[in-house]
């Protein structure tokens, strides 16, 4: 059966050729995991759905000149919805940085862990970052969730820029070979 | 001469760069393969990172929404709350430059014509009417200044009508140090920076520069303030927002 679904390449494909039954397909696809990023970026609902329409648009507009050399369907969706989110992150954000503490209770972090427990389909990478050191861990997380850029980083966590950098291709490269180590 | 970014690929692939820093590292992608590989490999990590949210679900209405805004051609979803700040934008000056690049775009940009526009009084209804109609013909995305570059700002214009070539309307440009230039970028969805044009402000208070490439496939567009027009990557001092929908005829 579901090799009767058809793949992202052709979704796309679809989506350049202006139809939108593939677009209510490829929302069905990745909606979910679209508006979860957002809104664990973002901690609003409003502004997490405006992004993912955003994303989905951007797609539907975009889906002609999309190149498989930029990631594959999903990660280049994926992609779009991170850039759209911490891009009205940094924009609303009028003072930056932020103290650690509060940038370390986004939502995601405390009351939705719980229930992150119960509803996150794919474990495996949380479980892979929940294995890095925390240093690691906070600075990916925060760089790619808290939309920090590595320059306030090194000024949130004071340490020098280049312990940011080190962190980040520490952290990436064991993320690197956890994941392959389970594919 | 070709300086590799290794240093800033995991930052660049985590999207921690800020945007002079992002499009430095993007210009050296689009031409170095060796760097472009180890990106591409940073990327597919970095792509696993969604994963790791805890999911959560959307409004239904949403998916409605989402189909509705194709369906119409629509994009933005709720104009009121994300409109433009104006900020310390003058108004006039994007009138100005916004009614003249109707005039440009219809082909009939003489300068009796522009004297005149220069005259009109700057009645909104009749402002919003007219851009309304015209962006129903091409897309337009404005670019407001920041720092020293604030109160100034471009209007990209991609016509629909054929033969018709992109441009940037600019209005109250700064007058730059000798040597530097300024620079054109079109943004990806995905944040590629592609350089669009490369020029040095005439001392007008309003100034048109063509685009040499193709606007189709970006959605938003920056200038930076550089030292040369090639090599690395200046300062931002103009970006877009967001481009707002294309109207489909």
């Amino acid at each position: 059966m579901s090799d009767q679904l058809p793949s992202d390449d052709a979704l796309l494909s679809s989506l350049a050729a202006r139809d939108l039954g593939a677009l209510a397909s490829l929302y069905d696809r990745y909606g979910r995991l679209a508006y979860s990023l957002a809104y664990r970026i973002l901690g609003e609902s409003e502004a997490a759905e405006d992004v993912v329409q955003d994303a989905f648009m951007s797609a539907w507009r975009g889906a002609a000149s999309y190149r498989r050399e930029r990631g594959n369907p999903r990660a280049w969706l994926l992609s779009i919805v991170h850039h759209r989110a911490v891009d009205i992150l940094r924009r609303k954000t009028t003072f930056r940085p932020a103290p650690l503490e509060a940038a370390e209770s986004l939502p995601g972090d405390e009351d939705t862990a719980l229930s992150a427990e119960k509803n996150v389909e794919n474990r495996t990478v949380r479980e892979v970052l929940e294995t890095l050191p925390q240093a690691q861990r906070r600075t990916i997380e925060l760089a790619y969730f808290g939309g920090y850029t590595h320059v306030e980083l090194s000024a949130l966590m004071g340490v020098p820029l280049g312990t940011v950098k080190g962190r980040m291709r520490i952290g990436l490269q064991k993320m690197r070979r956890a994941l392959e180590g389970t594919r | 001469m070709n300086d590799h970014v290794l240093d800033d690929l995991d930052a660049y692939a985590l999207g921690a760069l800020d945007d002079a820093d992002a499009g430095r590292v993007a210009s050296h992608l689009a031409v170095c393969g060796s760097c472009r590989a180890d990106a591409a490999s940073l990327a597919e990590v970095v792509g696993a990172l969604p994963d790791s949210v805890p999911l959560r679900e959307p409004r239904p209405a949403l998916r409605e929404r989402v189909l509705a805004a194709a369906r119409n051609g629509a994009g933005a979803p709720k104009p009121a709350r994300r409109g433009w700040s104006l900020g310390r934008v003058r108004v006039w000056p994007m009138l100005v430059a916004g009614l003249a690049s109707i005039v440009i775009v219809l082909g009939a940009a003489d300068v009796a014509a522009y004297r005149q526009l220069t005259t009109l009084s700057a009645e909104r209804d009749n402002y919003s009417l007219v851009v309304q109609s015209f962006r129903q013909g091409g897309r337009v995305w404005y670019m407001a200044g920041s720092n020293d570059f604030a109160g100034s700002g471009g209007t990209l214009v991609d016509p629909r009508a054929e033969g018709k070539q992109p441009f940037v309307l600019f209005h109250d440009l700064p007058q730059i140090a000798a040597g530097k230039v300024l620079t054109v970028w079109l943004v990806s969805p995905d944040s590629t920076w592609a350089r669009a044009a490369t020029f040095m402000p005439d001392g007008r208070d309003v100034q048109a520069v063509p685009i040499t490439t193709e606007v189709a496939g970006f959605d938003r567009c920056a200038v930076t303030l550089d030292d040369s027009p090639w090599g690395k990557h200046g300062t931002v001092v103009m970006e877009s927002r967001i481009a707002p929908p294309t109207t489909t005829p």
